[in-house]
């Protein structure tokens, strides 16, 4: 019996997908980077996925879980020929606990729906990203998901309270709840953003946010990047914590106004989109105080959303950047670095002098309050030698960002596109502990191989002391 | 032979008996994160057991364990880097979390750890994964670890995550480490994501506490003791004054916050949230001494042990659990009660930090 058939008799025949036109477009996400696929299956509950996780470990076969695949940096996609488990059916009835306010719900329940279906209760799931209307929670959870709004709320770690998992041994275990700080080691947040190479989440307990009674957007324009960054620091130096800060320069609101027709001003070196949230008394004050910085700082103009429908506007014409981009070339590739916020203006300087000298065009549009930048260099991969020199630009960008006490990734996850470039911010003894870590949740290494941590993390040579039993 | 060899690894380090700590041959006090690494490899090289010890405050947490070598984070405490601007600060673990404040409150900012610390550290506190009253605000301790350094059990010197407010970079080692109780190693440093501190402070008494939870918005903590409840709230003034309208009580100026229990025996229930109500009702009838945080699911307690069967047994049907603080020495009581599931999960990642099993050995549950 070969895998598929297994798989076949397991799930029947529509549930397993082996042609290689089906698995082309299964084994890559909306990144950059292709992978290879031995079968696709779709199961529909946990015990399934359980199933099929210790049949392709008889078959020898490595394990990745999939959701949408509205990742970019890989994480889904295949290192080496796998079995994609596609987790988009796993979606058993919510059980929503108002009182607690938080909620199971499945991991491929998509990421818009859970705040939509809880929305008469006045609540919310906080991450946000900006492909949330097609991105799965177990996505969220596998990638450690951000989105504009994780500036005052967090990542999706801190929304997560617990899971149910499927092991690398195919064994079911249930990791934190809805009480707080559950006994033992916090293995519930290790798992979030370890990209299923820990396990495979099929069932998540989502904290429930409280949602905001106001809530005040502005749109602050700027003649020069630095100032844009300079009023980002002098706002949270005031003590004001707004529920988003994010910037956009103007070949990307020019490419956004184009796509979104969102009366966009274009003639900005950059632009800032602020959101405060709160009571009414908090939210107009906050919102004076972040107009007056803007002013003191050199915006030439601000704007503040006269009512819902404006401010829909202006966050789908944040959250439309990537599609936007996507129509000026064919190829883009994404640059996720942190940097520490008073770093900002000096990077992003930088980066645009690397952009100029690798001659590759560049798009910057970044979560300016948490010193989240995301270069997005757009090109045409057709072009000979194109890729080549967009990757060199890439690596140099992060260099940059690392060597201003940065790191590789804010909110998309290591994957394959940053994998290799992890010795930049760890050392082997660091990555060595990483790699122990994942063998022991995974000690065959079925689970996502390949991901996370560079080939050849693991470095017996580190352990100075002889293994249990060895001496 | 091995003392001698301990010794002079050692040597400078060396500290008198700490009072108040538990019986151990050497008492070692690390300099440097790479002295605590080198000491922990020589310990696990030849199956010493090492306890850790910051100030003693949550020392009768876990299950007992036994040590040859008690290694207290007195030296290491200082506080290493705090970027104003950033929001962020790197801090050893042997420094008093009242100082640590205290000295972040000059620049209005707040690493939002328990707000009645007594004489605990930060190291402490993140190792035993204690929150303060306001996470119901700013949520856990645990959501601020933006980096940790660990010496593991085996005596390597690792990093984790980074001094960066947003970051996904690699696996959650911070995380993994708060609330580890020492069982991976002994931390030797973290960084701390801050918050800026509003400009005022007031508190609400309020008479119905579910009822408050609901009408005010996000407040820091709602507090419920034997004496009533309390709502705390922080902003400017026009925003307290809006939110006391909303729940419909008076304005009492700054923080008062529960005092720490007293007696002999103090517990936590951990419990869902909506589970609060109901234990703080039966608390009551019993006469027990509580401090409930709404909207958390966090009740300490002061109860006699044989109260504590009983509370164990409803915590743990509602899905959460009771923690021990502190019980009468003679008392033989499961600290833990019910362990995790994936405890097979649990004791493999503790032997990816500590292969031996020297650090702080079985005070997790499950004797891990």
């Amino acid at each position: 019996m070969t895998l598929v058939d297994d798989l076949q008799a397991l799930l029947g025949p529509d549930r397993v997908h082996s042609h290689p036109l089906e698995l082309l477009v299964y084994a890559k996400d909306s990144g950059v980077t292709p992978g290879e696929a031995v079968a696709a299956v779709l199961p529909e509950t946990t015990q399934e996925v359980a199933a099929c996780v210790r049949t392709a470990a008889r078959h020898g076969v490595p394990v990745v879980a999939r959701g949408t695949g509205t990742g970019l940096a890989g994480g889904a996609v295949p290192d080496l020929p796998a079995l994609l488990v596609v987790m988009t059916r796993v979606d058993p009835p919510w059980e929503i606990h108002r009182g607690s306010r938080c909620a199971w719900v499945g991991a491929g329940a998509l990421n818009l729906d859970v705040s939509r279906g809880v929305e008469e209760l006045g609540l919310h799931f906080a991450p946000d990203p900006s492909s949330e209307a097609a991105c799965t929670v177990g996505g969220n959870v596998g990638t450690n998901a951000g989105g504009p709004h994780c500036l005052a709320e967090g990542t999706t770690v801190a929304h997560i309270l617990g899971m149910e998992m499927v092991t690398a041994s195919g064994e079911v275990v249930v990791l934190g709840g809805a009480a707080p700080d559950p006994v033992g080691l916090d293995l519930r947040g290790v798992v979030v953003g370890s990209e299923g190479t820990l396990g495979i989440v099929t069932r998540v307990l989502v904290k429930l946010t409280e949602n905001a009674p106001a809530v005040r957007t502005l749109l602050l324009t700027f003649d020069s990047i630095r100032d844009a960054a300079a009023t980002v620091s002098s706002v949270i130096g005031d003590g004001i914590v707004p529920a988003a800060l994010e910037m956009m320069d103007q070949p990307t609101v020019i490419a956004v106004d184009a796509f979104t027709r969102g009366d966009l001003p274009v003639g900005a070196a950059a632009v800032l989109l602020a959101e405060v949230v709160g009571l009414d008394a908090a939210v107009d004050e906050e919102a004076r105080t972040i107009e007056r910085i803007g002013r003191e700082q050199g915006a030439t103009s601000v704007r503040v959303a006269a009512d819902e429908a404006e401010r829909t506007l202006l966050w789908k014409a944040r959250k439309s950047a990537f599609g936007a981009v996507a129509q000026t070339a064919p190829d883009y590739f994404l640059n996720d670095a942190v940097v520490p916020r008073t770093a900002l203006v000096d990077v992003v300087t930088e980066i645009y002098a690397i952009g100029d000298r690798f001659g590759v065009k560049m798009l910057n549009v970044f979560h300016a309050g948490d010193g989240n930048i995301h270069p997005l260099v757009v090109y045409d991969a057709r072009e000979p030698g194109m890729t080549d020199q967009v990757r060199a630009a890439a690596e140099e960008m992060m260099r940059v960002a690392v060597a201003a006490g940065g790191s590789l990734t804010g909110e998309h996850g290591v994957g394959l596109l940053r994998r290799d470039l992890m010795d930049l911010v760890f050392t082997p003894i660091d990555l060595d502990a990483q790699a122990r870590l994942r063998d022991a949740f995974d000690p065959d290494g079925i689970l996502n191989p390949g991901k996370v941590l560079p080939r050849g993390a693991r470095c017996n040579d580190f352990g100075m002391i002889p293994e249990p039993g060895g001496d | 032979m091995l003392k001698q060899e301990l010794a002079r690894l050692a040597r400078g380090l060396l500290a008198d008996p700490i009072p108040g700590a538990p019986e151990a041959e050497f008492t070692i006090t690390p300099d440097t994160g790479e002295d605590a690494a080198a000491i922990l490899a020589f310990a696990s090289g030849n199956g010493l057991r090492v306890r850790f010890w910051g100030a003693g405050n949550h020392q009768a947490m876990g299950n007992s364990v036994p040590a040859d070598i008690l290694m207290a984070t007195t030296r290491l405490d200082s506080i290493v880097d705090w970027q104003v601007e950033d929001l962020t600060v790197v801090v050893e673990p042997g420094v008093a979390v009242a100082d640590l404040e205290a000295g972040l409150q000059q620049q209005n900012q707040a690493a939002v750890l328990p707000e009645v610390p007594g004489t605990a550290t930060v190291g402490g506190v993140v190792a035993a994964g204690l929150s303060g009253w306001r996470r119901l605000r700013y949520g856990p301790t645990r959501d601020r670890m933006l980096e940790v350094r660990l010496a593991t059990g085996d005596g390597r010197l690792i990093r984790g995550g980074g001094r960066l407010v947003k970051n996904v970079t690699g696996y959650d080692l911070p995380r993994l480490a708060t609330g580890s109780f020492g069982s991976l190693g002994l931390i030797t440093e973290v960084c701390l994501k801050l918050w800026p501190l509003p400009p005022e402070h007031a508190m609400v008494h309020v008479e119905d506490a579910e009822q408050a939870r609901k009408a005010a918005y996000r407040p820091l903590a709602l507090i419920e003791t034997n004496t009533g409840a309390t709502l705390y709230l922080s902003g400017s003034r026009e925003e307290i004054e809006a939110q006391a309208e909303r729940v419909g009580g008076d304005l009492v100026p700054g923080h008062c916050w529960p005092q720490p229990l007293v007696g002999d025996t103090e517990a936590v229930l951990r419990v869902p949230p909506s589970d609060v109500g109901e234990l703080v009702a039966r608390l009551r009838e019993a006469d027990i001494d509580f401090q409930a945080a709404h909207g958390v699911g966090e009740i300490r307690i002061a109860a006699e042990v044989d109260q504590l069967v009983e509370l164990r047994h409803a915590a743990e049907r509602a899905g959460g659990a009771l923690v021990i603080v502190r019980v009468p020495p003679e008392i033989d009581f499961d600290p833990w009660g019910k362990p995790p599931d994936g405890i097979e999960l649990q004791r493999r990642v503790k032997q990816a930090f500590d292969p031996r099993g020297v650090a702080n050995p079985g005070i997790l549950p499950g004797g891990i």
